[in-house]
């Protein structure tokens, strides 16, 4: 334990020294995997898929902000999506510009999670992303957990039934619209995992706020069991698909990243929590303080002493 | 000479400025009700918008049934389900935008009052620098 927090105040001090670098690194990482899995995935559009433009993109975006670089990313998934089919795009465009304009109007600073939570699925480890986003956000953040479901499951959509979509089938365009309208409000999965989704997240944020021992765990564990719980009452009720060996595997890694980051965020000792009680004019105050747990990084400076060499007097 | 406790307050306030400047200068240019309102005309236009779009949807989705069944007494009565839809997510859209820009406006007045204080910190010293303290009675200082 003393060699991880050790191991977590160097990164501490490596961060603040080079942060400037670091940043830019990690939205590069970011977008280049955005944009390579979409490529991999939906690579409708030839033009885009050659290997240059995704490390091309991804270094113009590793200077722009998140919200930049989830409009880059939109308009890139679009470019895909008008490739094999006019009503996809339609559909997509209509989606992001409605939640563009009546979610992110308020400027909540969460557009990245649009992003993240289909590469999330994509990397088959989506059940991260309630359990980190209700420790690291708010009740809000389930709108674009909700919208990153949904527009995976669409690209989804698109990937299995490129065939019939594609645009050059000479069949009524009404009748493919509608096709795809309906294979997507009926699409059961989406809805359990948006039901899913909406519930561990809720969970998490809720029970991370409660004042007792080991919340954050507590809250890991209790969103896990509610993702659990709906996929497999969705699996039973809804008769839907989903692999349990796959499930399980990335509810374990999920698990493992979610307890890395309360390691990294809030690592406190219970076992020495503090209660005191005070009042003021107004109020009674009971305060419960529980110390953080930090460690000084050990600074280790190697001096090589070497004796000097007598110089003797030769006889 | 150096003044650190000077340089220590001006940092703080410089701090302050990078992470709260967004959010409260340049709402703090405006009265509550200008602020509240003018976000509100922008909410207005964003829901009409998103609403048109999403009934350009729902129409092309139905477009086929409608053709079939073209009669003027249906069409009226979709038009007033679609205005009363409108007019319920309207008046929801735009009390969430109200409470959102409400609080908003409240954190940059609260903003700016710590940011004002701090100003007020600041100009003490100077006025230390230059002027005496005069001690004058009640035991204040001027």
């Amino acid at each position: 334990m003393i060699g991880l927090l050790v191991l977590r105040e160097r990164l501490k001090e490596f961060y603040a020294r080079y942060g400037i670098y670091i940043t830019p690194v990690i939205k590069f990482i970011f977008s280049f995997l955005a944009f390579s899995l979409m490529n991999k995935n939906i690579g409708f559009m030839t033009k885009l898929t050659e290997p240059l433009i995704p490390l091309v993109l991804a270094l113009v975006c590793s200077f722009l902000p998140y919200g930049a670089i989830s409009f880059v990313a939109a308009s890139f998934m679009l470019a895909h999506l008008s490739g094999i089919s006019l009503e996809v795009t339609l559909v997509m465009a209509v989606f992001i510009l409605v939640v563009g304009l009546l979610y992110y109007g308020f400027q909540p600073g969460d557009s990245y999670l649009l992003v993240l939570t289909p590469v999330f699925f994509l990397l088959k480890i989506p059940y991260a992303i309630p359990l980190i986003v209700g420790l690291s956000g708010g009740i809000v953040s389930v709108i674009p957990v909700g919208c990153g479901v949904f527009i995976y499951f669409t690209l989804l959509y698109v990937k299995q039934n490129a065939g019939v979509l594609t645009n050059d089938l000479s069949s009524d365009e009404m009748q493919k619209f509608m096709q795809l309208m309906k294979s997507l409000l009926a699409n059961k999965l989406m809805l359990i995992m948006v039901l899913a989704f909406v519930l561990a997240l809720l969970i998490v944020v809720i029970i991370k706020g409660l004042s007792m021992d080991y919340s954050w765990v507590v809250a890991i564990i209790a969103g896990t069991i509610a993702q659990l719980s709906v996929i497999f009452i969705g699996d039973i009720t809804a008769d839907v698909s989903v692999s349990v060996l796959g499930l399980f595997g990335g509810v374990l890694v999920s698990l493992i990243l979610a307890g890395i980051y309360t390691f990294f965020v809030f690592t406190v000792d219970y076992t020495r929590t503090e209660y005191v009680q005070f009042e003021d004019d107004d109020y009674y105050y009971y305060v419960k303080a529980v110390p953080k747990l930090t460690v000084s990084t050990p600074d280790v400076k190697v001096q090589k002493i070497n004796a000097r060499k007598l110089q003797r007097p030769q006889r | 000479m150096l003044s650190e406790e000077k340089i220590k307050i001006m940092t703080n306030l410089a701090m302050f400025e990078k992470h709260e400047g967004k959010r409260i200068f340049p709402i703090n240019r405006y009265f509550k009700s200008d602020y509240v309102s003018s976000k509100l005309f922008r909410s207005f236009f964003s829901y009409t918008f998103s609403f048109l779009s999403c009934l350009l949807l729902w129409g092309l989705y139905y477009m086929e049934r409608w053709l079939n069944t073209m009669d003027l007494k249906s069409l009226t009565g979709t038009g007033i389900r679609i205005g009363i839809i409108y007019a319920v997510g309207l008046a929801v859209y735009l009390g969430i935008s109200i409470y959102i820009y409400m609080k908003r406006y409240e954190y940059a007045s609260r903003g700016m009052k710590v940011y004002l204080a701090k100003l007020k910190r600041l100009d003490k010293r100077y006025d230390g620098n230059t002027r005496s303290i005069k001690r004058i009675k009640g035991g204040r200082t001027s």
